[in-house]
């Protein structure tokens, strides 16, 4: 039996593509539902054609179980078989298999500013599922920040849910796009949404500020969110001067593209690489699969690519694990259609590395264990560390509850900038490798 | 070239420990490590300073004089690295456990190990979220805790102050000698000259043995450890089983578990250890992860619905006999090792550094130091 991890986009039409080629394949998603980050929903009625078209169409394929509300908190490759331990109805249980495809997708990157931590600032990727998931609308007045071609559909979502867009920011210049107009207009569809968006701002009076960045939030006097600090950014991120100015909000949604889910990944021992812009990710081959025969890979975790070109890559790894040796070329070719899409979106939409320069002595890099700038730079200056790893063994960054999801990209950047020790790639891959991939309790291991 | 006149290799608890004792000697020293500062084993441990778990004898006294000097370093180096006289709790449930461990605590008591019996009612007065089916305890107040990480950190800024200079991302490839005495080391940063070095190196320290033309037997024995996510106090001590002593002294290479229980200043708990002979390995089996669990659910069953957010592991540097190695090599004149410290490095740290920098200066060493001697691996050779 295929086990396919992740019920998005990738891992839908993973398991669609296998089923469809006569193999069993078997689902496992932490959530209640099938849909991942895109497709988030309550119920099928909300979701679009394609959604709900793939939505039902795996649901209903005989060759498919479903395992929801079941999170792999560890898994383990030997001999050519994988070990996954699930976490489902309170009992850690064990499941192996020799052909696997990890679909678990990719979380918001979030960048420390001053005041992230006021209750109020948010990632766009949680204002979005509040609003899909639970029908929430995070705010009254929200500011939408950061940048990616994601910030666009979430204003406009939360617009038509009734919520008052109080400014939406990017911090690239729209400039950036001419240099990949080509490849965007070789992407009829992409090319087609993003004009309707386009409309929809026009229609929700939505301005969109390109090359202003958030770089402070306020609280008010009960604590919460009450203005953010907007300023005109340069390519890099620096403030401009006399660029500043405040607006009023009670929720700020800001988020600076996608970092992969690659626990799981890395429990296994798959290869990963660092690309160009820092991220790093799962190698596969052009057939999907990993550094670990029988081990395949699809969606976010192999780069970020958005949800169609997930799809495509769920389609191949599907196949592929069903052992179907006509694959056909035309995935191929669309695949590298999206790819050079996606890579071309990216490249329009970096992160400059000024935003330390928003930062003061006081702010807080790590949430979990809430340790300051100042902290990490004494432990540099002080304590002796000289890289990522010793300067976390000595603050606790990155140590805390979502064991540096958050912050350990940042902190690895910061500490980077103040010892000028560029980590090589082996160290990154190895900061960001976590042996439990999610949290457990004492019964919950021990009971099973 | 850089030349000095003790070079030591390795900036763990041991290095920085020997470091800062050598430069306070009157001697010029370089550190060197091909890593960040505590990048070893050293940083993958927890931080007990224990008298509890050893049997009278050698080990026994060395780590009671390295109790003491951890609490004149705290002095001498000012800064903060978390040291607490935390207090080390030993319980058993069984009969035979029970009486072995009477057995056991009466003997480390005639040895200068200060132990309190408590029955079942003054045992869960001190520690009151420990399973109500445990009987019997040992109290030992002189059991400590530090943060290793912290510790070597603040030492060696002790010893920078004091004009020590630690080399980082500094791989020592080989090591030069004349006529079997050590004059520098070759590393990927360049060379460094000097007539003595310190073999700091931890499990590593067989191949620095080597690259002398020498040898020494210390292998790695793996270590997990389970954290939790911060937790409101359940545990006051460091509360383990009286098995646990039985596994330290064990030669088996097989899995053994028994949950050694402590809580640390940033609220978290520390579960450890397992320990298995697997050589470097990273890959592991749950089962070792749900042993230590289950475990100490049988000692804290309030643990049950704590999340364990994380797990690490790392290796100690063990000896066949289970004894530090510290001293002269018995052949190359000039090469000192202060290594094999196994489950124990951390505590046993100022200690070791005190002989070694006595041994290094031609001082007298205030105890037997004859069987920690590197030579009696010298019929391996
Ligand atoms: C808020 C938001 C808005 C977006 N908007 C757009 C957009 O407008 N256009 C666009 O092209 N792209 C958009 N994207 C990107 C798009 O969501 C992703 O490209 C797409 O969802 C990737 O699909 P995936 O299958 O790789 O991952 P996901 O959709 O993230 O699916 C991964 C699934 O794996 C499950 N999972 C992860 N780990 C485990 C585990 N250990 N055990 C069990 N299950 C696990 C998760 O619960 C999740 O359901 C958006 C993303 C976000 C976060
Ligand atoms: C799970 C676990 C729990 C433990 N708990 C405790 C405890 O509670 N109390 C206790 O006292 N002890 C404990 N220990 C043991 C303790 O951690 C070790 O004994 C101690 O850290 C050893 O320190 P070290 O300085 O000898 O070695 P290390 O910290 O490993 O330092 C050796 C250094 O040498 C460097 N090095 C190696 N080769 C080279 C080379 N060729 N060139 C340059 N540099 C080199 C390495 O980079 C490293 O930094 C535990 C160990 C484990 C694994």
């Amino acid at each position: 039996m295929i086990i396919v991890v992740g019920g998005g986009p990738a891992g839908m039409a993973a398991a669609l593509s296998a089923a469809q080629a006569n193999s069993k394949v078997m689902v496992v998603e932490a959530g209640p539902r099938l849909g991942g980050q895109y497709w988030r929903h309550s119920s099928v009625e909300h979701l679009d054609q394609d959604g709900a078209k793939l939505v039902s169409a795996v649901m209903s394929h005989p060759n498919i179980e479903f395992l929801f509300n079941a999170r792999i908190w560890r898994a383990d490759y030997r001999d050519g078989e994988s070990t996954l331990h699930v976490l489902i109805f309170g009992k850690s249980r064990e499941l192996t298999t020799k052909k696997l495809i990890l679909a678990t997708g990719a979380f918001d990157r979030t960048l420390p500013f001053p005041g992230w931590d006021i209750p109020g600032v948010m990632t766009p990727g949680a204002a979005q599922s509040l609003l899909k998931g639970s029908g929430i609308v995070a705010g009254k007045r929200i500011v939408i920040a950061g940048t990616g071609p994601f910030l666009l559909p979430v204003s406009v979502g939360l617009a038509k849910a009734g919520a008052q867009i109080a400014g939406l920011y990017e911090a690239n210049s729209r400039n950036r796009w001419f240099p990949h107009a080509l490849t965007v207009m070789r992407n009829a569809p992409k090319l087609r949404l993003a004009l309707s968006f386009q409309r929809e701002l026009k229609r929700y009076q939505l301005r969109f500020r390109g090359g202003y960045a958030v770089v402070e939030a306020l609280k008010g006097d009960e604590g919460l969110l009450e203005a953010v600090r907007v300023a005109k950014v340069d390519k890099e991120f620096g403030i401009m001067a006399n660029s500043e100015f405040v607006i009023k909000c009670d929720v700020l949604a800001v988020g600076w593209g996608f970092t992969a889910d690659l626990s799981l990944a890395g429990n296994l021992g798959v290869e990963f690489k660092k690309d160009s812009d820092g991220s790093i990710s799962v190698v596969v081959d052009q057939f999907q699969e990993t550094s670990l025969t029988g081990v395949f890979a699809a969606g976010e975790l192999t780069g970020i690519g958005g949800a169609e070109l997930a799809q495509v890559e769920g389609e191949i790894a599907g196949l592929t694990a069903a052992g179907n040796v006509n694959r056909p070329k035309r995935l191929h070719r669309l695949k590298k259609r999206k790819a050079t899409f996606a890579r071309a979106l990216s490249a329009a939409y970096p992160v400059g590395n000024k935003w330390m320069e928003w930062l003061r002595e006081s702010t807080i890099i790590c949430r979990c264990e809430e340790v300051s700038l100042s902290e990490v730079e004494k432990s540099i200056s002080n304590l002796g560390a000289t890289d990522a790893r010793s300067a976390k063994l000595l603050t606790r960054a990155g140590m805390g509850l979502c064991q540096g999801r958050i912050c350990g990209r940042s902190f690895a950047d910061i500490v980077e900038s103040r010892t000028g020790n560029v980590a090589n790639d082996e160290s990154s891959i190895k900061f960001a490798a976590r042996p439990i991939a999610s949290p457990i309790t004492f019964e919950e291991l021990a009971g099973s | 070239m850089d030349s000095s006149d003790v070079i030591i290799i390795g900036a763990g608890m041991i290095g920085a420990n020997c470091a800062l004792r050598l430069i306070q000697s009157g001697l010029s020293v370089t550190v060197i490590d091909r890593g960040a500062i505590s990048g070893g084993t050293t940083s993958a441990g927890e931080g007990n300073i224990l008298v509890s778990d050893k049997d009278p004898g050698p080990e026994l006294s060395l780590a009671l004089r390295s109790r003491e000097a951890w609490f004149e370093l705290a002095d001498e180096v000012g800064g903060e690295f978390e040291l607490e006289k935390k207090g080390g709790l030993i319980v058993a449930k069984s009969e035979q456990g029970i009486s072995d461990l009477k057995v056991q605590s009466a003997r480390q008591s005639q040895s200068g190990v200060i132990v309190h019996q408590l029955d079942h009612a003054e045992l869960h007065e001190i520690e009151p979220h420990l399973s109500n089916e445990i009987p019997y305890g040992v109290y030992y107040p002189q059991d400590s805790q530090l943060n290793p990480m912290l510790g070597v950190a603040q030492i060696l800024k002790k010893f920078r102050e004091l004009g020590g200079k630690v080399v980082t991302e500094a791989k020592v490839l080989s090591i030069s000698t004349d006529a079997m005495s050590v004059t520098g080391v070759v590393t990927s940063k360049g060379e460094f000259s000097s007539r003595n070095i310190v073999n700091a190196t931890g499990t590593w320290a067989g191949e620095i043995a080597e690259m002398a033309g020498s040898h020494l037997p210390i292998a790695p024995r793996r270590g997990f450890i389970l954290v939790t996510a911060p937790t409101p106090s359940v545990v006051r001590h460091k509360v383990y089983d009286a098995d646990y002593v039985a596994n330290v002294a064990s030669g088996s290479a097989d899995l053994q578990t028994s949950a050694v229980i402590e809580g640390t200043r940033s609220g978290t708990i520390l579960i450890g250890s397992s320990r298995e002979r697997v050589g470097y390995s990273t890959t592991f089996d749950v089962r070792i992860l749900r042993k230590l669990s289950e475990q100490a659910l049988a000692l804290f069953p309030a643990l049950r619905k704590v999340q364990i957010m994380r797990a690490y592991f790392g290796f100690r540097p063990y000896a066949p006999d289970h004894l530090p190695v510290i001293g002269e090599d018995a052949r190359v004149k000039g090469l000192w090792h202060a290594t094999g410290h196994e489950g124990a490095g951390i505590g046993l740290a100022p200690a070791t550094a005190e002989i070694i920098a006595a041994q290094i200066t031609g001082k007298d060493c205030l105890m037997d130091v004859s069987p920690f001697s590197p030579a009696r691996f010298a019929h391996d050779l």
